[in-house]
């Protein structure tokens, strides 16, 4: 095993899908010279063709995407911050979710959709805001976030083979976490719709992606001594792994959803509504969710407060288990 | 680019189709045996036709929304009963019964529908992209109104077409009229096709009333794209004689559009103007005319029985969750 970044751990899985699947390429702005590290260095492998630079033009560059894949190519396009992606909105979440379904179900739509997302870079709401949510509401598109690099690797891979629109961000808190992943030519993949275990514990279960799990096991290991924290990463949004959470819960019978998004109709109240629905007879006490105020994410340094943080985990973890 | 006797042919034939299939979607609208609503094509349908007749299987087409593109679906080869069945919410329509007005035949390049006029310009620039990887001369037929040219979404796909050189060519159907807006009032110039100017994109102007016209255009500009010189803007002026949809009044701005428009419009009937030319250059005869229509009509006879004929889609939502993702 070697130790790379998040970002390199996503470039080398898509590389490594352009590298087998000549159908695949990548399109945004300004992917050729790699705003972010995730797709540096590919141009010069795979020429512009496979490597696509659009005009400040998101509806358009997402039809390159969207209308290569019903021509049976696969590609992967990159909004550059996942708030950009609202600009063909009615592109990337109405028309793309409806399109398999509403025509038939007889002709699949392998798209993957990426950006950064996520605070801590104090740049507030149109650069900031979590998207994961917003598509997870809208049927027909599979949403996934890695938390890890041996995830991120795995999930895009994953995505990349999936015959659905896959939204898969990643978050700019973590672009530059390291972590354990198989040598380079060792495939493997981390299937969409599975969560992850990545602390045991007995006593309260957090819920918590990408950044927050982060905080999540930095909370869970200093609260070792008196409270057991188990903690399991999502992973997938859609499709959605409740059997992990339940089996969690019969153990623990307490919750904590951590989301980087907003309290109103977000993922966080997804999951409370169907633990309630689902599971109402195994909790010893009511489900409590850290997320972002209903407020624009602001910049600045009031972000570092306003988001979710380990302060914020703490505080709901000692009073689910009060 | 001149066309031969049986490209002529041809069109006439596909013109007279699409007449009597707007007819009977007109007719079964106000006989309340379509689903949604229509928005008729009656003294449109030369566009569509010119348009789409000389497409190969392999050419992607994205028909403009006036007459549901029956008229454009038609001539590229379509069977219309499984657009009807569809329309009708029956088990054999195109898409399962799903989606009232939408169509999709993926096998003829004809992938799809949306609510959201001008939604066809983004997906387009992505079929230029594949088509022009391919190398295989397919080109895009993207048709749509003078309204959808409104859409920021249309100068983005005339930018990328333009600066990538894809085989696209931009088809605009201007019938002078958005609903109840007119063109001269929502555009600062009375051609659309003016737009291609600014983006150094080749561009035509033909009379959308007379067939012959609009397809030679349409034969230059797809030739122009199989050879890998590009896309090619062609606006064909036309006319829109009914109402925008069934039951909405006919109004110019906030008024009844006048009786002496109407009079105006109905003396430039496409089939009429189409049969003038056929009978002077004597190509055809008047029972050639008869039995193109009456070949017409058989063929809608068939399509109405295999629509009303079909049962209804009422699959439980359990089997319609099965469909949400594919495979």
């Amino acid at each position: 095993m070697r130790t790379i970044t998040l970002t390199d751990a996503i470039r080398e899985a898509i590389e490594e899908e352009m590298r087998v699947d000549s159908s695949v390429f990548v399109v945004g702005q300004d992917v050729r010279g790699a705003i972010f590290p995730h797709t540096k260095g590919l141009v010069e492998e795979f020429g512009t063709d496979r490597v696509v630079d659009t005009p400040i033009a998101e509806s358009g560059m997402y039809g390159v995407a969207f209308g290569a894949a019903q021509e049976g190519m696969r590609p992967i396009v990159d909004f550059m911050f996942g708030g950009f992606s609202y600009v063909t909105f009615s592109e990337c979440s109405v028309t793309t979710g409806q399109y398999h379904f509403l025509h038939g179900s007889q002709h699949a739509l392998p798209i993957v959709i990426t950006a950064g997302v996520g605070t801590g870079q104090r740049l507030a709401n149109d650069h900031a805001m979590s998207i994961h949510g917003t598509f997870a509401h809208h049927p027909g598109i599979k949403v996934a976030m890695p938390s890890t690099p041996y995830d991120a690797k795995g999930m895009f891979k994953a995505a990349i083979r999936d015959n659905n629109p896959v939204v898969i961000p990643w978050h700019m808190g973590i672009m530059m976490l390291k972590g354990e992943v198989p040598d380079i030519g060792d495939d493997y993949i981390v299937p969409l719709g599975v969560a992850d275990v990545k602390r045991v514990g007995s006593d309260v279960t957090v819920l918590a992606n990408s950044l927050q799990l982060q905080h999540a096991l930095s909370v869970a290991e200093k609260l070792a001594p008196e409270i057991s924290v188990e903690v399991i990463d999502p992973r997938s949004f859609v499709p959605f792994d409740m059997e992990t959470l339940l089996t969690s819960l019969e153990k623990t019978n307490r919750l904590v959803i951590v989301d980087e998004d907003w309290e109103s109709g977000g993922f966080a109240a997804t999951v409370s509504a169907r633990v309630v629905e689902q599971g109402f007879d195994l909790l010893d006490a009511p489900i409590l969710r850290v997320t972002l105020p209903n407020m624009p994410v602001p910049g600045g340094y009031m972000e570092e407060y306003v988001a979710p943080n380990p302060e914020r985990i703490e505080a709901a973890i000692r009073e689910v288990c009060l | 680019m001149a066309l031969s006797i049986d490209q002529k042919k041809s069109l006439m034939t596909n013109l007279i189709r699409a007449e009597e299939f707007n007819r009977m979607m007109y007719r079964r609208m106000m006989q309340g045996k379509l689903i949604g609503f229509y928005h008729p094509a009656e003294g449109a349908i030369a566009p569509g036709v010119a348009a789409s007749t000389f497409l190969n299987q392999d050419d992607n087409l994205s028909p403009h929304h006036r007459g549901h593109g029956i008229t454009h679906m038609l001539s590229k080869g379509i069977d219309i009963k499984y657009y009807l069945a569809e329309h009708t919410g029956k088990v054999t329509g195109c898409c399962e019964g799903r989606s009232a007005f939408h169509f999709s035949f993926p096998e003829h390049k004809v992938y799809m529908m949306s609510g959201f006029i001008g939604y066809n310009f983004a997906p387009a620039v992505g079929w230029g992209f594949a088509a022009k990887q391919r190398q295989k001369g397919q080109v895009v037929m993207n048709c749509s109104g003078d309204g959808s040219y409104g859409q920021g979404r249309a100068h983005e796909a005339l930018l990328m077409a333009q600066n990538w050189k894809l085989p696209i060519i931009f088809f605009c159907e201007n019938n002078g009229m958005s609903i109840f807006s007119t063109a001269m009032e929502m555009h600062p110039k009375p051609d659309i096709s003016s737009l291609a100017e600014g983006f150094g994109m080749p561009s035509a102007i033909v009379d959308g009333q007379n067939v012959f016209e609009v397809a030679e255009a349409c034969l230059e500009a797809i030739a122009r794209a199989r050879a890998g010189d590009g896309p090619t803007f062609i606006e064909a002026k036309t006319l829109r004689f009914n109402e925008h949809d069934i039951g909405t009044p006919d109004l110019s701005g906030w008024e009844e559009r006048s009786e002496q428009e109407h009079a105006e419009m109905r003396a430039r009937e496409p089939v009429a103007i189409a049969t003038k030319i056929a009978l002077e250059e004597g190509w055809l005869t008047q029972p050639d005319i008869e039995h193109m229509r009456e070949a017409a009509l058989r063929e809608i006879t068939d399509v109405e029985a295999f629509a009303d004929e079909s049962e209804i889609a009422r699959p439980p939502v359990e089997e319609l969750m099965q469909g949400v993702f594919a495979p």
